[in-house]
């Protein structure tokens, strides 16, 4: 659906009415009622507004590009991409000879496994450092199972939940560490082997995650409570995943709106950049740790 | 540099790239947990002297040729480009590291910078500025694999001169496959057990020659010296061919095993990197000192403890403890030969390298090899040790600079010596 046909009386209705008949048969009643309370608040905000013009239908196309197709092209891109570097990594074959560290595992497999999952190293040097590598990836496992739980077929916090999984408990546990990374990258004598490369790949993470927190619970800091919820989000999910390409400023509402195409944006450039940056370790650290154990060899 | 050379060069780079070299220089997250771990910055603390410093300059000529990156945004990854300044900091990082790897200990991923300095070595040869010194020493390693038969003769007449200092430890001679008694120093014995492979000093053949005659081993001397130049330069095609003329001289004897001599870097190649390079060759290959260890615990050898007096510490090797896993073998020996033995701290796979590997003692850089090792003397004089022992010829050597140079007072022995000098009847 193209933004400008968007009227502010279509967007009432459409909310309003159709939102029963839009959102798919996973969609529990309950979400249906919250959608369509949700629709009708934002009825009354649309129907008081006029269609968008000028820097504003520059904008509301601008948003719903990034908010739509963006979305569509940043994951295939980084998915493409991430795919060929796979190939292309494991495509090359072992090294013509690998030296083992010692003493040797009796399990080389689980070695690697602890080495890659438990990062043993960094616990025996830099407590504190581990600690907060823990915690952050552990968010983000969270984070993955929120957007996940936003489909509408996925339920594993109720769809008349005005929250997402962890309440934006796994936003904190990204946002507060990556403070913590940058600060760290800033002390010597990591600084000195820095690249303006790792600073504003930590500047564009903690950004996405600091709007990713605002969308979480941070939208809920009005007077009337949350404004977007997580039955608002899941229709917009709903739209994506069925490529219906409608414009999701129908049922996202308010000002957050905005905050949320800001988050949308920067996702979008974390999975376009992820393949050509040290965000592959998220790939690779069991088949590198593997290497050290000397499981992927010649012999 | 001109432009032939350069794209010369990136296409030398092309040919490393396997996957594992790929997933080294793609997954280093710049974290600086192995900023410590080299001794070199611990003595020297500059961070071009760090595993991730070295590493670094490969990876900014990996972003540049080979990332889209290096094209679209070279200065997010400070790429560099072959030139005379890039190959001088290739130069710096390849021969400060030691390839002692305990920086891959400490790495979450498990990078082996030491094969990334392998890349920055063979793009020094392909800029003709390797170390001269190793180069040619290399070659020599390899023309004698050819010119054997010629000098052979004189060879086995050195040895025989040698047999007396071999008594002297142990009065029997050693013994054939089929008993028949042969020099202290047999040479050429085809059929033997154990084929020993030794350096080119006296004392790397006379210690080993009496242990082994005390424990009645069926074995005998090769022809060559164990060291492997070409791995030290990071070239490949030599160490191939170094080790080439061991494990054809093994095939052509028979033997069932390879002993090698106290020597980390030909151990290594011998026992972790031939069978990759050469294919499956049919003998076992051992560090001697598993040798002595094994011929204690069968009861073949005694050794009388109190013979050497003194506390007796013992520097693990890097490329016989971490990168070999050789860490109990040598202390056994230690233990049968002295009640008073104490361990360096750290020791074993988080010892501190001793500042002599990666070719440097070859290649002389004495003022380097000693300003970068002062925590290795530091650790050394914390032990509070009379004699500090270990099982590599760089080691020795090094520990032995160390020694004199920071005053540390202490005897550098040989494991090998210290248990020839100690042989009794078992």
């Amino acid at each position: 659906m193209d933004p400008t046909t968007v009227s502010a009386a279509t967007a009432a209705a459409g909310v309003a009415g159709a939102a029963v008949a839009a959102t798919s048969d996973a969609v529990t009643a309950a979400t249906a009622a919250a959608t369509a309370a949700g629709g009708a608040a934002s009825a009354v905000s649309a129907a008081s507004s006029l269609p968008p013009t000028g820097l504003g239908l520059v904008l509301a196309k601008v948003s719903w590009f990034i908010n739509v197709p963006g979305f569509y092209i940043a994951l295939a891109f980084g998915l493409t991409f991430t795919i060929l570097r796979l190939v292309k990594i494991f495509g090359s074959g072992p090294a013509p000879y690998q030296l083992a560290i010692y003493p040797a595992e009796k399990h080389p497999v689980l070695a690697a496994l602890r080495d890659a999952l438990g990062m043993p190293q960094v616990r025996k040097r830099d407590p504190v450092f581990w600690a907060f590598l823990v915690v952050f990836h552990l968010g983000l496992l969270g984070i993955v199972l929120g957007h996940v739980d936003i489909l509408p077929e996925v339920s594993i916090v109720g769809e008349a939940s005005r929250d997402m999984v962890g309440s934006g408990v796994f936003g904190l546990m990204v946002t507060v560490p990556v403070f913590y990374f940058i600060g760290r990258r800033f002390r010597s004598p990591v600084r000195e082997i820095s690249t303006p490369g790792d600073y504003l790949l930590l500047l564009l993470l903690l950004f996405t995650f600091l709007l990713g927190d605002l969308m979480s619970w941070g939208n809920s800091w009005t007077t009337q409570g949350f404004v977007m919820t997580k039955a608002d989000f899941s229709r917009y999910f709903d739209g994506l995943l069925r490529f219906r390409f409608e414009d999701p400023r129908a049922y996202l509402h308010g000002t957050h709106y905005h905050f949320l195409t800001l988050h949308l944006l920067l996702a979008e450039a974390v999975l376009m950049v992820l393949p050509f940056t040290k965000v592959m370790h998220a790939f690779l650290s069991i088949p590198v740790n593997a290497v050290r154990r000397r499981i992927w060899t010649k012999h | 540099m001109d432009e032939a050379l350069s794209a010369a060069l990136k296409e030398l780079f092309q040919t490393k790239l396997n996957g594992v070299m790929r997933m080294y220089l793609d997954t280093c997250a710049r974290c600086g947990l192995c900023i410590e771990s080299c001794h070199v910055y611990a003595s020297m603390p500059e961070s071009r002297y760090t595993a991730v410093g070295r590493a670094e300059i490969v990876r900014k000529i990996f972003r540049r040729y080979f990332k889209l990156e290096g094209k679209f945004a070279p200065w997010l990854g400070e790429v560099l480009e072959f030139d005379d300044d890039t190959v001088r900091r290739l130069y710096d990082a390849a021969y400060s590291c030691t390839g002692c790897r305990r920086c891959m200990v400490h790495c979450p991923f498990g990078i082996d910078t030491q094969q990334i300095m392998g890349i920055a070595k063979a793009l020094l040869i392909g800029a003709d500025q390797e170390p001269k010194l190793l180069s040619m020493l290399a070659d020599m390693s390899i023309a004698k694999g050819e010119t054997i038969a010629d000098s052979g003769a004189g060879y086995a007449e050195a040895l025989k001169n040698l047999g007396p200092e071999v008594l002297a430890l142990w009065p029997e001679p050693s013994h054939g496959p089929d008993g028949v008694a042969l020099d202290p120093i047999p040479y050429g014995v085809k059929g033997a057990r154990v084929l020993y492979v030794a350096l080119s000093g006296s004392h790397s053949v006379v210690n080993a020659a009496a242990i082994m005659n005390a424990a009645g081993e069926s074995w005998t001397v090769s022809s060559f010296e164990a060291v492997n130049f070409g791995a030290f330069m990071g070239d490949p095609v030599r160490m191939k061919k170094i080790a080439a003329r061991i494990v054809n001289e093994a095939k052509a004897l028979g033997v069932e095993e390879v002993a090698i001599v106290e020597c980390g870097t030909a151990y290594r190649v011998m026992r972790h990197m031939v069978g990759d390079l050469l294919g499956e060759h049919g003998f076992r290959v051992v560090a001697f000192v598993e040798l002595i260890a094994r011929y204690l615990r069968e009861g073949r050898i005694a050794l009388k403890p109190g013979t050497i007096e003194g506390s007796i510490t013992y520097h693990d090797p890097c490329q016989i403890g971490r990168n070999g896993g050789i860490y109990e073998e040598p202390r056994e020996v230690i233990r049968a030969l002295t009640g008073n033995f104490v361990e360096l701290t750290p020791n074993r796979a988080e010892n501190w390298c001793c500042g002599g590997g990666g070719g440097l003692i070859a290649m002389g850089e004495e003022d380097f090899r000693m300003k970068s090792s002062r925590v290795k003397a530091e650790q050394l004089k914390a032990s509070g040790a009379a004699i500090v022992t270990t099982a590599c010829e760089n080691c020795h050597s090094q520990l032995a600079d160390l020694n004199r140079h920071y005053e540390l007072g202490m005897k550098v022995e040989f494991l090998s010596a210290l248990a020839a000098r100690a042989l009794v009847k078992p």
